[in-house]
């Protein structure tokens, strides 16, 4: 095969395997950074890791928690070049308050917000669970940390978002 | 009030169904069945799930794919290797190596920009590579006491990488990383002086020890079989001790 039949075979793989993830791999970046330029960003990035390292990806069932995997490292690289704070709630950026404000429903509003505030050892799993639908093995795997901690994790992410929901519903 | 009698029971399984309310966990539906208030608290705990679910997808529009660059030049960069042989690792003769390959190595992504051509241009590039990764994974470099788990790391240094035994020491980060496009393990182990990173590449041949020198860092990589080691630690850490004794711990696969 020469290189550009080559090349060609291995941008349709890289759209196939990429089309159906590229939107959640964005929110998965966003609630990771929890900035929505941000994680523009660092998807754009992940991707062309992605497209330089796709020989590396031995099989295409595989690709949902290979790209995952870069798009969290790649995160953890543009917060340790740019040497950014972690994000203030009450301090937000235009693109952070459009991201809370999207809703017109009040109830989904107030989730998202609590969302944002919880810690990233906790939000991290909950969107790796509810949003990408992978199982606490998977999410152990990805975060290496063990099972028993994702579960704990887990446990306190949504303790802490009922309270917090409930906070709000008394006021 | 719970109906099955144990109240241990029941805020085990609260406890497990705020972690999993998909109840993927064994025993979860039987004990359900037989309790209404936990029967309850699930059904919180799903509504809670479905507000959380619509909360994580907003909605996204605009996305845009990067403009992927062709690949032909980097592709002859990549090192042609020999498929796997069993290959039982020997201490290679590293003493006595001229240190100039030491600059040679810290200055080795220039490489990228020129014709590789020969072994020590090939081991250069590898060693620009793993230095470049080190500089992306800083995360790994923090000293810690934490063990990673035994599953995780036979999941990391698996079949077809090779053997690994105990000796190599308390690995405290064990991650599957991407060198020179194959998959290889990344992991860290604590020396004397603090955090030591090993990168285990079972199909990346080097000529000869190639130091890896910098102005934190002391480090080689070693020949080993028909694949490679690279082994670096902080600058005034000493490695003889370090290396002998990974050479003797890891062993790979056909």
């Amino acid at each position: 095969m020469n290189n550009s039949l080559a090349n060609v075979a291995r941008k349709q793989r890289f759209n196939r395997v990429v089309s159906v993830l590229h939107k959640d791999l964005y929110r998965y970046a966003t609630w990771l950074c929890r900035d929505p330029g941000i994680a523009e960003e660092v998807v754009q990035e992940a991707l062309l890791r992605a497209w330089k390292s796709l020989d590396a990806l031995r099989e295409d069932d595989a690709a949902k928690p290979w790209l995952l995997t870069i798009v969290r490292r790649e995160n953890a690289r543009y917060f340790e070049r740019k040497r950014l704070e972690t994000v203030d709630i009450d301090n937000l950026t235009p693109a952070q308050s459009a991201m809370l404000a999207e809703t017109e429903d009040p109830n989904l509003g107030v989730m998202r917000q609590a969302i944002f505030r919880l810690q990233d050892d906790y939000r991290e799993p909950l969107v790796l669970q509810v949003l990408m639908g992978h199982s606490t093995k998977e999410i152990a795997e990805l975060m290496g940390i063990n099972p028993g901690a994702v579960l704990t994790r887990l446990h306190r992410a949504r303790i802490k978002l009922k309270d917090e929901v409930a906070k709000e519903d008394a006021q | 009030m719970s109906t099955s009698g144990n109240i241990m029971k029941c805020d085990d399984y609260k406890q497990a169904i705020a972690a999993d309310p998909a109840e993927s966990f064994a025993d979860g539906a039987g004990h359900v069945a037989a309790c209404s208030s936990c029967a309850d608290y699930k059904a919180e705990m799903l509504a809670l799930d479905e507000s959380i679910a619509k909360a994580l997808s907003f909605d996204v529009s605009g996305l845009r794919m990067p403009e992927l660059p062709e690949l032909d030049g980097e592709d002859e960069n990549v090192v042609n290797l020999p498929f796997k042989r069993k290959a039982r690792i020997t201490m290679p003769s590293w003493v006595g190596i001229a240190a100039g390959f030491a600059l040679a190595a810290f200055l080795g992504v220039q490489f990228l920009a020129t014709d590789i051509t020969t072994d020590a241009d090939k081991d250069q590039l590898l060693a620009a590579q793993v230095l470049a990764h080190l500089d992306h994974e800083p995360q790994a470099l923090l000293p810690t006491n934490a063990v990673v788990a035994k599953e995780r790391l036979a999941a990391v240094v698996n079949d077809d990488v090779g053997t690994m035994d105990r000796n190599i020491g308390l690995v405290t980060y064990a991650m599957s990383c991407v060198i020179n496009g194959r998959t290889i393990p990344h992991l860290v182990i604590q020396g004397e002086k603090g955090p030591i990173t090993l990168l285990l590449m079972p199909d990346e041949m080097v000529s000869m020890p190639v130091p890896l020198m910098g102005e934190s860092i002391n480090g080689v990589i070693l020949p080993v079989g028909n694949g490679s080691i690279a082994i670096i630690g902080r600058r005034d850490e000493r490695l003889d001790e370090i290396k002998e004794r990974v050479m003797n711990s890891v062993e790979w696969s056909i």
